[in-house]
């Protein structure tokens, strides 16, 4: 049985990832500075240097390094999936996080005792998908993505070995990972091949005498007044018109906080929670991992007891998109 | 705690400074007080690019850009992205004491123009150890600022 | 170049859905997609249902393919997986991982449908090894990695590849139902609100533009992807099958339509006029031609 309720958080600069490492995380996570992982923002992430230092840095301090490489290769420009895979490898990562089967076939055969997490861009939301990559390719853990009810997720720990992890806190996809292609389709550019949804090229915010409007591509995702609380500027939470009604017709900006169902996931015995947010900065990563830190210490020491502090609560809120959150799907009535 | 608590009537003093003026005071005191921490990151991507930082609070517009040899002022025109915040929660940026998105979530932080090249700042500056760019500071600075960081987080 | 009709997104009502397939029959199409791939509260129609009309297609002379559920996440889910699976007298059409090791566990040969993701050669060559006989790219592959990944398809036994040509683009599936939401519903308790939009909620910007459509969990654009007007393209590029998606009205014309651009009994520049009055939304070809989903580009 592995360690329970590992703390995994995010890393997009290496003062993020000291920010992790200083604050509490068991892991960190992070990417290189190319579409072969899903938070491919310019300026962002990690090059041969930065990498380094990193894993020296977390390594130093007992903590795990895993890199992501959860875009979809392409045919033309697969050799840099490749060469990720290779250079994760040799890195002394602690594990990669993949999505597609292909790549994971590579880094099977080429590197057989890397350890393979399949990341939430897999898609897999049942065991048998879940059993399948594990019976191919030998993943050791997975990533669910955020749209399992918790009964749901404990059926899916109850029928496989791979080590399961949970999103604990941060932006909430609404759609199924891996499975959303509304940034493409407005502005041509996707999680699953360019490695962002509304990707900075295709975004234009503007003060107008109507608000601040938030465009992609040029359309219009919402209007703020100016004491109303603004979202990422991702299609799923905009304010659309249905039948006459405007309003947020997929989501609220909001994001996603299970605190509250920490010792539910001790009891399933989920392997780690993860944090999102490799895109924010170092002071996001030190404020959330301190808090989920305190949090998952206090659940390790009585379940039963575990309370989230408000103050943990009261900080998380002021760092979430709209300065909401919600437990998403693990709460069957937000569905 | 509050960082920079203008004075009304200092607020209103310097929203009547012109700009020009203003930029050139603001490219001085980057190119001497952080550019030796920046001066390593990769700036092609950014060179001749025209940058807009609105000071709203302040009334005040800095205009420049930045090369390989650093920041240069820019007289009043168009900018390629424009930045506006309160000099409050630019001070609290430059300290990494708040968070860029959680600003733009409160609307405290607004990007126009080019996106990109605003988050791909944003994430440059990151990028940048806050210790090794105070280490960088002339004479006394950096202790100076490290220690404003710690009093906020207190 | 053959013909197919997609599964049917929407939900309708038992009787039209019957009628459906029934004038399908006669339509001239080569393939039939039959089964609910969005939701599974959707049970007007059982299995059994859909056997029963898999058996009638079947002795009109079509090819009839039994497609899954896109988003598993029960155990009844999976149970409803493994009765198709277990069936084994139709090809099924996989669309998410889980079926295709099923599948692949009985010997069975399968349809690898668009959300499996196949973007690159290894993974089109796995899908190839664990026994499947015909790929349906992702909905937003671009012509040029299309190109790229048939070119690596070799051999008598080369896997088929089915493009999605016409019909709203299904873009993205939740757990949330978007169409319960909109009637402040919980998806528990949806009261079958799908019933009543036999081609889903469209959803426009707040500049009233027409922008995607609301189909329960499913989001679809609100424009429809319409190749028409690039079959020659479509052959040229060696696309097998063009999958036509069905609507509430006019779907056997659209068919027809196609029909007499393969046959050449039409110019393509006569699809303005034929097809627009049959669609109902706007067209788009964007994701074909590598641009973003919404673009059209009418030649």
């Amino acid at each position: 049985m592995p360690a329970l309720l590992e703390l995994i958080c995010p890393a997009g600069s290496l003062p993020a990832l000291k920010a992790a490492v200083d604050n509490g995380a068991d892991g960190v996570y992070l990417g290189l500075k190319d579409n072969t992982n899903a938070r491919n923002f310019a300026g962002l992430n990690f090059d041969a240097k930065a990498l380094a230092d990193g894993i020296r840095y977390a390594h130093n301090k007992g903590v795990k390094v895993l890199m992501a490489l959860n875009t979809y290769p392409q045919p033309d420009t697969l050799s840099r999936w490749h060469q990720a895979v290779d250079i994760a490898a040799t890195s002394g990562l602690d594990a990669i996080i993949l999505a597609d089967p292909g790549l994971m076939a590579y880094a099977r055969k080429v590197h057989p005792n890397l350890r393979l997490h399949l990341s939430v861009q897999g898609s897999a939301t049942s065991y048998e998908a879940v059993n399948f990559y594990r019976e191919r390719f030998g993943i050791q853990r997975a990533v669910l993505p955020r749209v399992l009810s918790l009964p749901q997720v404990e059926n899916v720990v109850n029928n496989t070995d791979v080590e399961i992890e949970l999103f604990g806190f941060g932006g909430l996809c609404v759609m199924v990972e891996g499975r959303c292609l509304l940034s493409s389709y407005a502005c041509g550019d996707s999680p699953n091949t360019f490695g962002a949804c509304s990707p900075g090229h295709a975004v234009r915010w503007q003060q107008t005498p109507k608000g601040m409007e938030t465009r992609l591509n040029g359309v219009l995702i919402d209007r703020y007044a100016d004491d109303e609380k603004a979202g990422y500027p991702t299609l799923c939470k905009g304010r659309f018109d249905v039948q006459g009604e405007t309003y947020y017709a997929l989501e609220e900006p909001t994001s996603l906080n299970s605190m509250e169902m920490l010792p539910e996931m001790a009891r399933l015995g989920i392997a780690a929670i993860k944090i999102e947010g490799r895109q924010r900065s170092p002071a996001y990563v030190a404020q959330v991992t301190q808090v989920w830190r305190a949090a998952i210490d206090a659940v390790k020491k009585d379940q039963a007891a575990f309370k989230p502090n408000p103050a943990w609560m009261a900080q998380l809120n002021k760092v979430s998109e709209g300065s909401m959150s919600t437990l998403g799907a693990y709460y069957r009535p937000w569905k | 705690m509050n960082l920079l608590n203008f004075p009304k009537p200092l607020a209103r003093f310097v929203s009547t400074l012109p700009s020009w003026p203003a930029s050139r005071a603001f490219v001085a005191a980057g190119n001497l007080v952080a550019w030796p921490s920046l001066r390593d990151l990769d700036w092609s991507h950014v060179a001749g690019r025209r940058f807009r930082v609105q000071v709203s609070d302040l009334g005040l517009k800095l205009y420049f850009s930045v090369n390989a040899n650093g920041f240069r002022a820019l007289h009043n025109g168009l900018a390629d992205v424009t930045f506006t915040a309160t000099a409050q929660d630019f001070a609290r940026l430059a300290l990494r004491l708040e968070d860029p998105d959680t600003l733009f979530f409160n609307r405290r932080l607004l990007i126009e123009g080019d996106t990109d090249l605003g988050l791909m700042v944003k994430n440059m500056l990151d990028a940048v150890e806050l210790e090794t760019a105070a280490a960088g500071m002339p004479v006394g600075m950096g202790r100076v600022v490290m220690k404003l960081r710690h009093l906020a987080l207190k | 170049m053959k013909l197919s009709l997609g599964p049917l997104l929407y939900y309708w009502s038992r009787e039209d859905t019957l009628a459906f397939y029934e004038e399908a029959a006669a339509w001239p199409v080569d393939s039939i997609y039959l089964g609910e791939t969005v939701c599974s509260r959707r049970h007007l129609l059982r299995l059994q249902d859909w056997l029963e009309l898999a058996e009638k297609l079947s002795a009109a002379g079509k090819e009839v393919v039994l497609s899954t559920q896109t988003l598993i996440e029960s155990e009844s889910d999976l149970k409803a997986l493994r009765k198709v699976v277990a069936d084994g007298r139709f090809l099924v059409e996989a669309n998410e991982w889980g079926a295709v090791r099923l599948l692949a566990e009985k010997g069975m040969p399968f349809v690898a449908g668009p959300t499996l993701n196949a973007y690159n050669p290894d993974t089109l060559a796995l899908l190839g090894e664990m026994g499947a006989t015909r790929w349906v790219p992702p909905v937003e592959m671009p012509r040029d990695m299309i190109k790229a990944l048939l070119a690596s398809l070799t051999g008598p036994e080369r896997m088929e590849t089915e493009l999605f040509s016409y019909g709203r683009l299904p873009l993205a599936f939740s757990a949330r139902c978007f169409t319960a939401r909109h009637y402040n519903l919980q998806k528990d308790d949806c009261q079958f609100r799908c019933l009543d939009h036999p081609d889903g909620l469209t959803m426009r910007t707040r500049e009233g533009e027409d922008f995607l459509t609301l189909n329960g969990i499913q989001t679809q654009s609100a424009k429809l992807m319409s190749l028409a007007h690039r079959v020659e393209e479509l052959r040229a590029a060696g696309i097998d099958l063009l999958r036509l998606s069905p609507q509430s009205r006019h779907t056997g014309r659209v068919v027809e339509v196609f029909r007499a651009l393969l046959a050449g009994d039409i110019a393509t520049s006569a699809v303005p006029e034929k097809l627009d009055k049959l669609m109902p939304g706007q067209p788009c070809d964007g994701y074909w031609l590598g641009e973003a989903g919404m673009a059209y580009h009418p030649m």
